[in-house]
């Protein structure tokens, strides 16, 4: 049987800002992303959310990342600083258009917190 | 017998080459490091010359973007708090580390300390400071302050290398790096630390070059073969330049302890304000003439005694005037005359890098026995008349240097060079 038809969305250009966050994330986090932005889906987020996570590792773990636990801790398993972790977090908020408070960020500890987190509030944010 | 601070370990990023081996090659045999450049896209420019550092591309804010040559590493949990000049400062520390036959594990131990220049990377904080006021102050990169601002290098290599001693940076624009070694220098003559790092760095961009435009000290000279000549009547300013130079400073018993080579002996330094002008030189160059004299007293140096002096000469026209008038005024009168040249000639004017660099190419000519030319001297000014401004690099071995600086609101800093016996 044939899916149904999706919705036609409003397709969604990412702006010049996002374009530019973008170009150096892996292909398979790039197609990810459009989907993400133009389906309105967080479902399909994790590539990204890994390429970003893997850009801003410490060198040592950077490689294996994606083959890692969702429990792996960021700070404990995998050596992120605070400052790692604001920085990912300062990209996911330009890239996917959301906004994430100190306290927020806090709790974030884990690659699954993180996922969870940024898939809860790009499903909730305004307009992408 | 009291401290000595000596140079052991040299490390180069520069327009004239990127180790020390084709910066010596250059300084022999008078090659530039310059080339054409359209600054922000703009062909209507009148600045069209720089000394580029070759093999690095920073061509936007992103650092992933950011290009290196392939021998270098650079890493990058290091990378996310670096400026442009931060990735040149960590590829010519990690150069004179090397020279100095140091394992950077044993700078952690409190004897060695770290003194930086730079002028902070305009373009860096220009890109955040749009990013702030397009969110009217809501967003914010974090690491937006620790790699742009004068500090930078201090901050990032203080952490990098886990230095316990003395950490600072030095600001008094061109002749901050010189301020650097000099208080370098006494750190380790006053017994406080037995090493001393001196890194100096600057971007090549049109954030860190272009402002001097609008003070219409640059040249206008479109040709790379003449744009920078010190001392010619035809200068008609300088030409920018960066990259960065690292010199490992250490006590002499301990470099001889260590069993490495010596380049020169630091034996003295000097300072003095010009007290007349937040941008100008003092017309008859004052404070250069006494901190010429005080950098002699310092090294119990009769001036007679100075072989060859390395110039601040930027080329630009009454710089280069006034300092010649301090030349004139410390050498005149003394039998001896010492050979007299500006590098710049060569690399361009790199601003806080200017002072380490060329106490650099000093020290590799006192150690490799060269006096380096005055290179693109066509008509030397009439002021020139009675200094020894040779047109090629020269086969004598200088026992005796004197390096001048000068910066911004009239700070004027020399050093004595000494080859050791």
């Amino acid at each position: 049987m044939a899916s149904p038809a999706l919705p036609t969305p409003a397709k969604a250009q990412p702006s010049p800002e996002q374009e530019n966050l973008l170009r150096n994330l892996p292909s398979d986090a790039r197609a990810a992303y459009e989907r993400s932005h133009n389906w309105a889906d967080p479902g399909v987020l994790d590539p990204v959310i890994l390429a970003i996570l893997s850009d801003f590792a410490p060198h040592s773990c950077a490689a294996h990342l994606t083959t890692l636990p969702g429990s792996t801790r960021l700070i404990d398993d995998l050596g992120f600083d605070s400052l790692a972790i604001t920085e990912v977090v300062f990209f996911a908020e330009d890239l996917f258009g959301i906004s994430i408070t100190n306290r927020e960020i806090a709790e974030v500890r884990t690659i699954d917190d993180l996922r969870a987190f940024i898939r809860s509030k790009v499903a909730t944010r305004s307009t992408p | 017998m009291p401290p000595l601070p000596v140079i052991t370990g040299l490390g180069f990023i520069t327009s004239i080459g990127n180790d020390r081996a084709s910066v010596l090659r250059s300084l022999r045999e008078l090659r530039h490091g310059f080339e054409p450049v359209e600054f922000l896209g703009n062909p209507n420019l009148p600045v069209k010359v720089a000394g580029t550092v070759k093999g690095f591309d920073f061509p936007t804010p992103n650092r992933r973007d950011w290009r290196w040559p392939a021998s270098l590493t650079v890493d990058r949990e290091l990378l996310r708090g670096l400026a442009p000049h931060g990735v040149y400062a960590l590829c010519a520390l990690k150069q004179a580390l090397a020279d100095a036959g140091l394992d950077p594990a044993a700078l952690a131990d409190g004897d060695t300390g770290l003194y930086c220049a730079s002028a902070g990377s305009p373009f860096l904080l220009g890109h955040f400071l749009d990013q702030m006021h397009a969110t009217r102050g809501e967003r914010g990169n974090p690491m937006c302050i620790v790699s742009s601002i004068a500090g930078t290098l201090n901050f990032n290599l203080a952490a990098c290398y886990k230095i316990s001693g003395a950490v600072c940076g030095f600001s008094s624009a061109c002749a901050s790096s010189s301020h650097a070694l000099g208080y370098a220098m006494d750190e380790i003559r006053l017994g406080r630390q037995t090493r001393m790092l001196v890194v100096a760095a600057e971007d090549v961009t049109a954030e860190s070059i272009l402002p001097f435009s609008s003070l219409r000290v640059l040249s206008n000279n479109p040709d790379p073969e003449t744009a920078s000549r010190p001392f010619d009547r035809q200068r008609d300013g300088f030409v920018g330049t960066g990259g960065s130079v690292a010199i490992v400073v250490e006590d002499a018993a301990l470099a001889r302890r260590r069993g490495v080579r010596i380049y020169a002996e630091l034996i003295g330094w000097g300072q003095a304000g010009d007290g007349h002008s937040v941008a100008a030189s003092h017309p008859e160059g004052a404070g250069l003439r006494s901190a010429m004299q005080r950098a002699l007293g310092d090294a119990h140096v009769n001036a007679a005694a100075i072989d060859y002096v390395n110039a601040h000469a930027a080329s630009t026209p009454s710089g280069d005037r006034s300092e010649v008038l301090a030349l004139h005024s410390v050498f005149t009168g003394n039998s001896a005359k010492p050979h007299i040249s500006s590098t710049k000639a060569l690399t361009g004017h790199g601003l806080s890098l200017a002072g380490a660099m060329e106490i650099a190419f000093c020290a590799l000519a006192v150690a490799d026995r060269f006096i380096p030319g005055a290179a693109h001297l066509e008509e030397p000014d009439a002021v020139c008349a009675g200094l020894d401004l040779p047109r090629t690099s020269l086969d004598e071995a200088p026992r005796l240097v004197l390096k001048n600086s000068s910066g911004f609101g009239g700070s004027n800093v020399c050093h004595v060079l000494r080859r050791p016996a």
